[in-house]
């Protein structure tokens, strides 16, 4: 299992590590800065940090020295004639780099390749390791973008990129609010793979229109890799194919809105989520945290709550905060409160790291 | 010579590492805004990136000051500078 957990929060990376029987958390990186993402590259160990500055703009920083020291590398950027326009009818804008919401590494056999995800809505490819970034301008051309739009912020973004590891020129991408995309060729050509979803809060004649679906979070079984879960903003979805067909998952208690969803990665049936009241809440339901898991690819779901505050829980947990190890024994995850629990046994119990971190926005295993 | 003011917030990612953070001043050739901004980079080339966006404008909670007068047209780059610029975060973004 891995012992290492690195925690983004709203004032500082915090990485957590397995000591004895317990957890340590060290002490803070980038202390009172807003950091919005993690990575550790399994290829070569380095560490990656996402900061979201306000005033200063978005930075991203590397580590080869597991955070001892950290240089600052290049963002994400737009040219002069990008812009976003979006289909909820807001008046278009230059494009500028407002978040780099995913980051995820490429396959094994082009070491330095990084994806980046970003709010306006384009993906980036670095391949020397983040020292440079190109627009996946394929995908950024596309005309639907325009009738993308944002979900929670004013652009629509990226928040999830799936690489195949079978062939890492195989990337599926889901996008709030512009659904989830498919590329077979390491990014060239994409096509629309939302089929099967729905959008309630769509007009009826909009609702299966696959460009503005509005995917949470898109998650990948590494050892099953046609089998992929989307945490969407009204229900649950499960593709067994690929992504080509989505299917909805009914009936998960105590409620079919979340953000983050969690797959085992060998078992592609099991799953979690940690569902919260919709929509315009947005905490947890009768104010007790729990975690819902299937074992039979959402036929049906146990509530685990062993070891989660079951009284005046008001967390509620962002679309990254929730991750799984690759033995698929341990999960994490963190909230917006700055509660951050921990599971050596698939979620059957839970031990509590803190309560009073900051909010929490991303977990991820190194 | 103008002198140009960078505010801690700011001045704090040109400080050296573990070095105390605090208002940075420096005086650089340059009449204009334009200029002066260059001679600044030229000096502390990471800051560009934390002062301007990707396409080369004043981030939008920056506020800065010349001669003792906000900027009010963020786009005026041949703006002159004679004295002063200082360049401090808008409590806007805080």
């Amino acid at each position: 299992m891995s012992d290492l957990l690195l925690v983004s929060t709203r004032k500082g990376l915090f990485a957590v590590r397995k000591r004895g029987a317990g957890w340590a958390i060290g002490e803070p990186h980038f202390l009172g800065d807003n950091v919005t993402l993690a990575l550790v590259d399994p290829r070569d160990g380095a560490w990656y940090a996402a900061l979201n500055l306000g005033h200063f703009g978005v930075k991203l920083r590397r580590s080869v020295d597991a955070g001892a020291t950290w240089q600052e590398i290049a963002v994400p950027t737009y040219g002069p004639d990008d812009t976003v326009a979006t289909g909820d009818g807001k008046p278009a804008q230059p494009a500028t780099l407002n978040l780099l919401w995913s980051l995820e590494t490429g396959g094994t056999d082009a070491p330095g390749r990084l994806w980046a995800g970003t709010i306006p809505g384009g993906l980036f490819r670095s391949d020397d390791r983040g020292d440079s970034w190109q627009l996946v301008r394929a995908l950024w051309d596309r005309p639907e973008r325009g009738r993308w739009f944002g979900g929670g912020y004013d652009a629509p973004g990226i928040h999830s990129i799936c690489v195949d590891p079978r062939d890492a020129r195989v990337l599926r991408i889901a996008i709030s609010c512009g659904g989830v995309w498919t590329t077979r060729d390491g990014g060239d050509n994409w096509t629309n793979t939302s089929r099967g979803m729905y959008a309630e809060f769509m007009p009826p004649e909009g609702r299966f229109d696959p460009d503005i679906q509005d995917p949470h979070r898109m998650v990948q079984c590494a050892g099953a890799p046609d089998a992929l879960w989307v945490q969407h903003h009204n229900g649950v979805f499960r593709s067994i194919d690929g992504a080509r067909e989505w299917t909805e998952v009914v009936d998960v208690p105590p409620s079919k809105f979340g953000f983050a969803v969690a797959v085992h990665p060998l078992d592609p049936n099991t799953a979690w989520l940690v569902p919260a009241i919709k929509d315009e809440r947005r905490v947890p339901v009768d104010a007790q945290l729990v975690v819902a898991r299937t074992r039979d690819g959402g036929r049906s779901f146990a509530v685990l709550r062993n070891g989660l505050p079951q009284q005046h829980a008001y967390d509620l947990v962002y679309r990254h905060g929730l991750d799984i190890d690759a033995s698929g024994n341990r999960l994490a995850f963190g909230s917006t409160t700055g509660g951050l629990w921990l599971s050596d046994d698939q979620g059957d119990n839970w031990q509590t790291l803190s309560t009073s971190l900051p909010p929490i926005y991303a977990v991820r295993f190194g | 010579m103008p002198r140009v003011v960078l505010a801690p917030a700011l001045a704090r990612w040109i400080a050296p590492a573990g070095g105390t953070v605090g208002e940075r001043v420096v005086e650089v050739d340059g009449a204009d805004l334009a200029t002066v901004l260059d001679q600044v980079f030229a000096r502390f080339p990471n800051l560009r990136g934390y002062v301007l966006d990707e396409r080369g404008a004043i981030r939008h909670h920056l506020t800065l000051f010349v001669d003792g007068v906000a900027l009010r047209d963020k786009a005026a780059f041949d703006l002159a500078v004679r004295r002063e610029l200082h360049v401090m975060q808008a409590l806007s973004g805080g």
